[in-house]
Parts: C-alpha cells; sequence; structure tokens
C-alpha cells in the first residue's frame, strides 16, 4: 500500500503542476514526473511492458515533440492572458469537472467489487503475451491503430507543406 | 497486493485534473498536456481492470490508447503550429475562424 501511495501522490502533483503552472515550458516538466511515476504504478500493477512502453513513447518521445513545440513557439515571450470574454463560464466548468471527478473517485473507491484470489496466469504483462493477443484475436486493432499512425503522420505532412507562391497571395487577397 | 478500487479512484482524479485543465487554460499547449493525462488516466484504469480479472484484453486497450495519444499529439502540434504561423498568438479564444 505504501509505495502506492507515494505514487498517487507523485502522480497527483505532478498533474495539479501541469493545469497551475504559468508557463507551459514548466507544465511540460511536470508531465513528465506525472508520466514516469504512472509507469512505475504500471510496474506495481504487473503491466512491465506497458511500463517501459510508457516511459518510451511518452516520457520520450511525445514529451520532446512537445518541448520542441514549446521552445519554438514561446521563447523569451511573456505576454499575458487577454482579456476574459467568457465571463464565468470558464470558472463554472472548472467547479463542475472537479465535481465529476469526486463522484467518480468516491464511487471507485467505495464500491469495491468482487476479488479474484488464483495466481496471474503465465506471460502476464510481458511482451510474449501481449504479442500472443496482439498477433492473434485483436489483430484487427493493430491494424487499425497502424492506419491511423500512418494517416497521422501524412496530415502532419499536408499541413506542414509549404505554401506556394500563388496560393500565398490569393491568401493575402482574401485577407485584405 | 494494491487494491484495485483506490487505483481506478487515483484514475478518476488524474481524468478529472485533467477536464479541469481543458475547460480553464486558454493556452493550447497545456490544453493538450491535460488531455494527455486524461489518456494516461484511462489507460491507467485499463491497466488496473486488466490485473483485477487477470485478463490481458485490458492492456491491449491500454496499448492502443499509447498509439492513439502519439498520432494525435503529431496532428495536433502541427495544427497549433499552423495556427500560430497565421495568428501569432496562443490562445484558443482568438481562434473564432470557424465561426458563423
Amino acid at each position: 500500500m505504501t509505495p502506492f501511495v507515494i505514487l498517487a501522490i507523485l502522480a497527483i502533483i505532478g498533474a495539479l503542476g501541469v493545469v497551475v503552472a504559468k508557463q507551459p515550458v514548466h507544465s511540460a516538466l511536470f508531465l513528465v514526473g506525472n508520466i514516469l511515476s504512472l509507469a512505475v504504478l504500471y510496474l506495481l500493477l504487473s503491466a512491465e511492458f506497458l511500463a517501459v512502453a510508457q516511459v518510451i513513447v511518452y516520457a520520450g518521445a511525445i514529451m520532446v515533440l512537445f518541448l520542441f513545440v514549446v521552445t519554438l513557439l514561446t521563447a523569451g515571450k511573456e505576454e499575458g492572458e487577454p482579456k476574459e470574454q467568457l465571463g464565468g463560464q470558464r470558472w463554472l466548468a472548472g467547479v463542475l469537472s472537479l465535481a465529476v471527478g469526486i463522484a467518480l473517485a468516491v464511487l471507485a473507491i467505495r464500491r469495491p467489487g468482487p476479488r479474484i484470489v488464483s495466481g496471474l496466469p503465465r506471460n502476464f504483462g510481458n511482451l510474449h503475451g501481449m504479442g500472443l493477443i496482439l498477433w492473434g484475436p485483436d489483430f484487427l486493432y493493430l491494424v487499425g491503430i497502424a492506419i491511423m499512425l500512418l494517416t497521422a503522420g501524412l496530415g502532419v505532412l499536408v499541413l506542414n507543406r509549404p505554401v506556394r507562391r500563388k496560393d500565398a497571395r490569393s491568401q493575402r487577397r482574401n485577407e485584405a | 497486493m494494491i487494491p484495485i478500487n483506490w487505483v481506478v479512484g487515483l484514475a478518476a482524479i488524474l481524468f478529472a485534473i485533467g477536464a479541469i485543465g481543458v475547460m480553464t487554460r486558454r493556452n493550447p499547449l497545456i490544453m493538450f498536456m491535460s488531455a494527455e493525462m486524461m489518456w494516461n488516466a484511462a489507460a491507467l484504469a485499463f491497466i488496473a481492470f486488466a490485473r483485477h480479472w487477470h485478463d490481458m484484453s485490458g492492456q491491449v486497450m491500454a496499448f492502443l490508447i499509447v498509439g492513439t495519444a502519439a498520432a494525435e499529439v503529431g496532428i495536433g502540434l502541427a495544427i497549433i503550429v499552423t495556427v500560430y504561423h497565421r495568428r501569432h498568438r496562443l490562445d484558443v479564444d482568438e481562434i473564432s475562424g470557424m465561426k458563423n
């Protein structure tokens, strides 16, 4: 129980830091802390392959991408948030999501559900068991994810293509 | 062994904090990181239930969540960079070009 409590506190501190931090860089660093503590928690839940995948994909690839974009867009800039236009809606939304979270957490903690006492099956949580399912009954999902990642890569290329001169001129005319 | 209901409660708390971030912040980068946190909370719940029922399907779902989050981050950051090149501001309230 004690390791879980420590990891949970670390994860919650990281999550709160992401939301509260003023600079996006600080948010990204807090998010790294959150992700790493979740990865250790996955290890405790005997999901060793996912713990490694979490560290490699999230803390490695995704956070580096985030940090690149943050440094590209907000380097040396210190701008305050512009004037609020939505009135109290933003606070209302925050309070409502807080209420939903508290309700979910209380429900989850107070209803433990039945327990299974038999031992874990062989290959639980390691790469072997994962592959047996991914290349067996769930192969369709794997193909779907592969197509989605390919589409996302193509989409990024299309979004960041260089603007041709004719397009740029017509666009400027549209904006004028 | 960790009691599974506490893990699910932690997932709920993380999901709610992520939702608060998406709702109340205006910087699109921070909103994106909060959305990542919500993905992570969902994956944590899947893994907790996989451990509880001794069934690896939950872990497979969590793996698919990691893949989906990677695709989402790629597309989303590309959109943020493109919008920033046109507007030179990082504020989601400014982006109202698709309204009306």
